[in-house]
Order: C-alpha cells, then sequence, then structure tokens
C-alpha cells in the first residue's frame, strides 16, 4: 500500500496542496480527479520524487521514501507536459530507452502501434502517437508503480479503448496505477479507486461503492458524485 | 554497451546533428581563415626586411605574430555564440519535461551533467580540429611552430571554452527559457569585460584592484607563453564554482537549495582568495620573452629587497610599456618587490619618474628601457653591470610568403572546410534513420 500523509505545498502565493493524507491500495488503478487547479499534477510530481513537499512524506508498505533514488525504483512517472526529443525519430528513442534498460518490450511496442510509424520525426507525430509514446516510455521499464498525467488526452474513441484494456492489462498482471484524469467518464471504466481533489484537499476517497455510500446513492454515477463532492 | 555510454552517444549526436553546431563550424571556419589569412599577409610582409637580418629576425616570433592572432577571433565566437549551442543542452531537457525521462533511467543528476558537459567539450575539441589545417599550411610554407607555445595558446581557449560551458550550465539551471539563459551567460562574459574596461580607463580604484580577477586579463598571459598557475588554479576554481551551482539549482529534490549555494560561494571565494596566493609562472614561450636573460636573472636574486616608486598613471602608454616589459619579469624573479603607484600631489609633481630603492638607497630615473633600469639597480646594489648580460640567444623565424600561398588560405577555409562540415553533417542527420521491429 501506497500511503500519502500530511502533505502540503505552497508556491508563493499559492497553497497547492493542504495537508493531504490517502492511502493508495495496491494492484489498483487509482483516479485522482478534480478541478483544474486542485492540485493534481503537484501530488503526482511530490509522490513521484520530481518535487519536494513543504511537510508530510510518501511510504510504500509503511517504509517512508525520503529519497528520489529510493522513489525511482519504484516508480515510473509521465509527466502531462512532456514533449519527447522532437528531432529524434520514434525508433532512435526507443533504442535509447532499449540501450539505457538494457531491455526492450516489443510486445508493449507492438500494442502501441509504434513500429508503424518508427521512421518519423517525434515532432511530426499525431498528438496520439506522441501519447502512445509516453505511455510506451511510462510503462516499458517495468515499475511496480506508475503514474500517469492525464494520459488520455489526445486519443480518439477506438484508441482510447486500447489504451484502456492495456492499462487494464497490466494492472491484472500485478502493476499499480495512479493516474491524474479530467474525463469522469473514462475514469469510471478504467478506475478501481477514486481520489477527488479540490482546492489542494481530499474531499472524498473510495471505490465505486464506498463513494455511493458516502454521499447516499446507490446508482449515482462518477459525475454525480463529483459534483455532489464538490458542492 | 553500458547506459553511459548510450548517454554519451545521444549527447554527441545531439550537439553534433544540431543546425547551431554546424552553422557556428561554417563561422569558424570564415574566422579561422580570415585571421590566419590577416597574419599571414602581416608577417610575410614584415619579413621580407628580416630575412638576411638576423637582428631583426630575432623579432620573428611564429605564436604571437601569427598563431595568437589566428586563434584571437575564437574569443568573440566563445563569448557570444557558444552559450547558444550549449544552453538548449539542459533548458531545452527542462522546457520539454525530458529530464524527468533522464532521471528515470539508470543516470544520476550529476551523471548526467557530466556527460552534457563531455559532449560540450568534444564540440571545443573539434573546433580547434578546424585549426589543424592553418598549421598544416604554416608547417608546408616552411614555417616553424613552437609546440608548446602554441599548446598554450589552445589551452587557454580550451579553458576558456570550458569556462562558457560551466555558465551556460548554471544560466540555463537559473533559467528555463533559452534567450533568458543566453543574456544572462552573456552578460556574465561582458562582466568581465567592463571590469577591464574599467581598468585600462582608470575609472575607479575598486575596478583596478577587481581587474585582477577579470577572466580575459588572466587568460593573456597564455598568449604571451606564460604558464601562470595561479590563472590556471583560479579558472579551475572558477569553473568548478559555475558546474556546482548548477548541480545544485537543477536538484529538484532539494528542499532548500539555498544552503549548498552558499556553501558553494563561500568555498569558490575561499578557494579564489587563496589562488591569489600561488606566485609560480613558467615562461614557456620559445624565446624567453616573458623571462630576463639567465645571468640578469642569476645578479637580481643576489639583491635582499627592492622597492619601486612609479609616477606615472596606469593609462599611460610609458607604463604599460613599462609593466610589459619589465615589471612583469621582474615579478617573476623578485615576487616579493614592492610596487608603489604614486597619487595625489606626489604623481603631480614628479610624474615620469621611476624611483628604486635598496635597503637606505634610492636613485631615480625617467627610463623605462630594460638597459637603462639595471644600470641604476645594479649601481644601488654595487654589483658590477656587465653589457653582454642582457643579450638574447633567440633566432627568430621569418617567413615571406606568395600570394598564391596567402590565398590557398582563403580557398580552404572560406570553400572546402564549410562544403566539408555541410556534407558530414548533412550525411550525420541523414543516417539517422531507423527501423522497429
Amino acid at each position: 500500500m501506497l500511503s500519502v500523509q500530511n502533505i502540503s505545498k505552497r508556491y508563493r502565493h499559492t497553497e497547492s496542496l493542504r495537508g493531504i493524507s490517502l492511502e493508495i491500495p495496491e494492484r489498483s488503478i487509482t483516479g485522482i480527479i478534480g478541478p483544474n487547479g486542485a492540485g493534481k499534477s503537484t501530488l503526482l510530481r511530490i509522490i513521484a520524487g520530481f518535487e519536494n513537499s513543504d511537510t508530510g512524506k510518501v511510504l510504500h508498505r509503511g517504509t517512508p521514501l525520503s529519497s528520489f533514488s529510493q522513489k525511482k525504483v519504484l516508480f515510473s512517472y509521465m509527466p502531462e507536459q512532456l514533449d519527447i526529443y522532437p528531432e529524434y525519430r520514434v525508433a532512435d528513442f526507443v533504442d535509447f530507452i532499449h540501450k539505457s534498460t538494457g531491455h526492450i518490450d516489443d510486445d508493449l511496442l507492438s500494442v502501441l502501434h509504434l513500429p508503424t510509424v518508427s521512421d518519423k520525426r517525434i515532432g511530426q507525430l499525431s498528438k496520439g502517437y506522441r501519447q502512445r509514446l509516453k505511455l510506451f516510455f511510462a510503462l516499458c521499464n517495468r515499475k511496480q508503480v506508475v503514474i500517469l498525467d492525464e494520459p488520455f488526452d489526445g486519443f480518439d474513441p477506438i484508441q482510447l479503448i486500447e489504451i484502456r484494456d492495456l492499462l487494464k492489462k497490466e494492472n491484472e498482471q500485478g502493476r499499480d496505477f495512479i493516474i491524474s484524469i479530467h474525463q469522469l467518464h473514462d475514469a469510471e471504466k478504467i478506475c478501481s479507486y477514486y481520489v477527488l481533489l479540490d482546492e489542494g484537499q481530499v474531499v472524498a476517497e473510495g471505490d465505486m461503492s464506498a463513494l455511493r455510500r458516502r454521499f447516499g446513492n446507490d446508482s449515482a454515477s462518477l459525475e454525480e458524485l463529483f459534483i455532489r463532492a464538490l458542492r | 554497451m553500458t547506459p553511459y555510454v548510450t548517454l554519451v552517444v545521444k549527447e554527441l549526436a545531439d550537439i553534433f546533428s544540431s543546425r547551431t553546431a554546424l552553422l557556428m563550424a561554417i563561422i569558424i571556419s570564415f574566422v579561422f581563415g580570415y585571421s590566419f589569412y590577416s597574419a599571414v599577409s602581416l608577417y610575410a610582409n614584415a619579413s621580407t626586411a628580416a630575412v638576411d637580418n638576423p637582428l631583426y629576425a630575432a623579432g620573428f616570433e611564429p605564436v604571437p605574430g601569427v598563431f595568437v592572432p589566428t586563434f584571437g577571433g575564437l574569443f568573440i565566437i566563445f563569448s557570444f555564440f557558444l552559450p547558444f549551442l550549449f544552453i538548449p543542452l539542459i533548458s531545452t531537457e527542462r522546457r520539454n519535461n525530458t529530464l524527468t525521462i533522464l532521471m528515470q533511467l539508470p543516470y544520476s543528476l550529476g551523471g548526467i551533467l557530466t556527460v552534457k558537459t563531455l559532449a560540450a567539450a568534444a564540440y571545443l575539441l573539434f573546433i580547434f580540429l578546424l585549426s589543424l589545417p592553418s598549421l598544416v599550411l604554416w608547417k608546408l610554407w616552411g614555417g616553424h611552430i613552437p609546440a608548446v607555445e602554441l599548446l598554450l595558446v589552445v589551452g587557454e581557449y580550451f579553458c576558456y571554452g570550458l569556462l562558457i560551458i560551466a555558465i551556460s550550465l548554471f544560466a540555463s539551471a537559473l533559467f528555463t527559457s533559452t534567450a533568458s539563459a543566453s543574456i544572462l551567460a552573456i552578460a556574465i562574459v561582458i562582466a568581465s569585460w567592463l571590469i577591464d574596461f574599467g581598468r585600462e580607463m582608470n575609472i575607479a580604484p575598486l575596478l583596478v584592484s577587481l581587474s585582477e580577477w577579470s577572466v580575459t586579463k588572466n587568460l593573456k598571459s597564455f598568449e604571451e607563453g606564460l604558464l601562470a598557475i595561479r590563472t590556471v588554479m583560479y579558472l579551475i576554481s572558477l569553473t568548478s564554482a559555475f558546474f556546482a551551482a548548477a548541480y545544485f539549482l537543477l536538484r529538484f529534490d532539494l528542499k532548500n537549495r539555498w544552503q549548498p549555494l552558499t556553501v558553494v560561494l563561500v568555498v569558490s571565494l575561499i578557494a579564489v582568495i587563496g589562488v591569489s596566493r600561488i606566485d609560480l609562472s613558467y615562461d614557456l614561450s620559445e624565446s624567453n620573452r616573458n623571462s630576463f636573460p639567465p645571468k640578469i636573472v642569476q645578479y637580481l636574486q643576489k639583491i635582499p629587497s627592492l622597492d619601486i616608486d612609479i609616477y606615472l598613471e596606469r593609462t599611460d602608454s610609458r607604463f604599460k610599456d613599462y609593466e610589459k616589459s619589465f615589471l612583469k619579469k621582474l615579478l617573476m624573479v623578485k615576487p616579493d618587490t614592492r610596487v608603489v603607484m604614486a597619487s595625489g600631489e606626489a604623481l603631480k609633481q614628479n610624474y615620469g619618474r621611476f624611483v628604486y630603492r635598496i635597503d637606505d638607497k634610492a636613485d631615480t630615473t625617467y627610463s623605462n628601457s630594460d638597459e637603462e633600469i639595471f644600470q641604476v639597480i645594479f649601481k644601488l646594489s654595487g654589483i658590477s653591470h656587465e653589457e653582454s648580460m642582457t643579450e638574447k640567444e633567440y633566432p627568430g623565424y621569418p617567413l615571406v610568403t606568395s600570394v598564391s600561398q596567402q590565398n590557398s588560405i582563403i580557398y580552404l577555409y572560406f570553400a572546402l572546410l564549410p562544403l566539408l562540415i555541410a556534407g558530414v553533417f548533412t550525411i550525420t542527420r541523414m543516417s539517422k534513420r531507423g527501423k522497429l521491429r
């Protein structure tokens, strides 16, 4: 289990996170949901180790992860704003990752349809393919917890189904996912656990049944629960 | 292939396949060509009268005469162009967030910065390769190349290039915008020039004392054939300080960056003050132009202490000549010599005088020629002065080159080399074509 305890973060005049504590179950696909500016990306960066919190800590199975090197072993992180070397050809980038890590996942490449664009420069790819390449990087290193910041942006409906299936399959094989997500409809289809954030605070967390119990509506959709939570 | 070799290959490819690198290499070819052509023409014209006159020929030294001006163009190129090549190495990675990719691979931040620095240093070496044809031509024409002295000049620009790399990394660690980082890097370089300007113009005493730390002034000693350990250590301290500051600025996992940055600043200041006390120089010029003849050195070392009062403005050309031809050489032999620059009313009343004191005896001269100064000093110390003591035995290497030989420089550096560079660049970029299974 991954625990976040009393995380706060302040940027000059803005308090981005206000003492957030949450428990993320193992073998889950956890959706971090919230309006713009809720602190989703900041929280993910802090969990992944790419930003420091002012207070609080992140623990994995009770062990505090205090250094970046500890987090690096455990987490794979895909930031939302990631512009992978636009001058590189896809094959060159994959080759660099392959040679750096010492292994390559051909099946993953095929599932993401990357061989079809292998000799194209990354800067010339469509947004969907650039997202696929980012996902390839996040998934290829076989780390236990995969943290994805807005991974579904830029996919058409068919691609979205493929990617959802891919993440579910990876999750069934034992990997944990923490995903920041805007689209509530998609979140409901893929996530098994939800953390609802607003103004830097957790307003609700749990699986669908727990959220429904909390807001007293057994048949409510995630969208309805989200709106109630924010009121 | 180990992961770090992969990273080195990536960084080398990133630098050498960039359009900025291509453009800069072509510009450097033009600058080298123009500077070498001008220097060779002047040297050849002046040499005409010297080839049959050994006394006149002794003044012809290939390094200060030809190679210092040839490499001189690099100073502007390094100062104003290199930051635009090196800053994107970090700022682009930060702006595009690809630094997060590298950090998740088996690379540490220190390792990434080291590899990027090595790749940038490799580009510097490539720049120096562009000077090789000029050396080959010079040798083919029968010219003389003093290897050690020339290496000192190359070393000067390599050290300066490394400093520019460090400043560029520092600037790109502060700003993700390439434009802002470039402006900062260039501003740091210009600040050093302003100190030089302040010293030359004698604007303020503070600027005059600061000028001891001017990078340009310190680098000049290399061009003069002087390997000053103080200068080398100073450049190492300065370069290391910028690298260390860049490293701590980029450490996103530090809660408080100011602490390590303060430590870097304090350690650098201590290092800089420490190296200023090192008075160890080696005259590596082939003609020993930075040293007095050996006999003079022996006699000067016998003098217990020497004080000099100088009644000249620092900006006065006589003082500059005196400083270059006598004072620097004297301080190499007798670093404990006390030199006082007069000021105020005393300066006005005694303007132009040099007063030498040994123990309780003093003598005055208006001359800044070695011969006359030695007569004064040796008379004060009671040592008999022989005429032969100031003779030097450097033959000099005048070289007359024909117009067609000089024109070959133009063809080489303005056409052949740029075409070759562009060709290699195009092939390199075309060959980066991969396929996935």
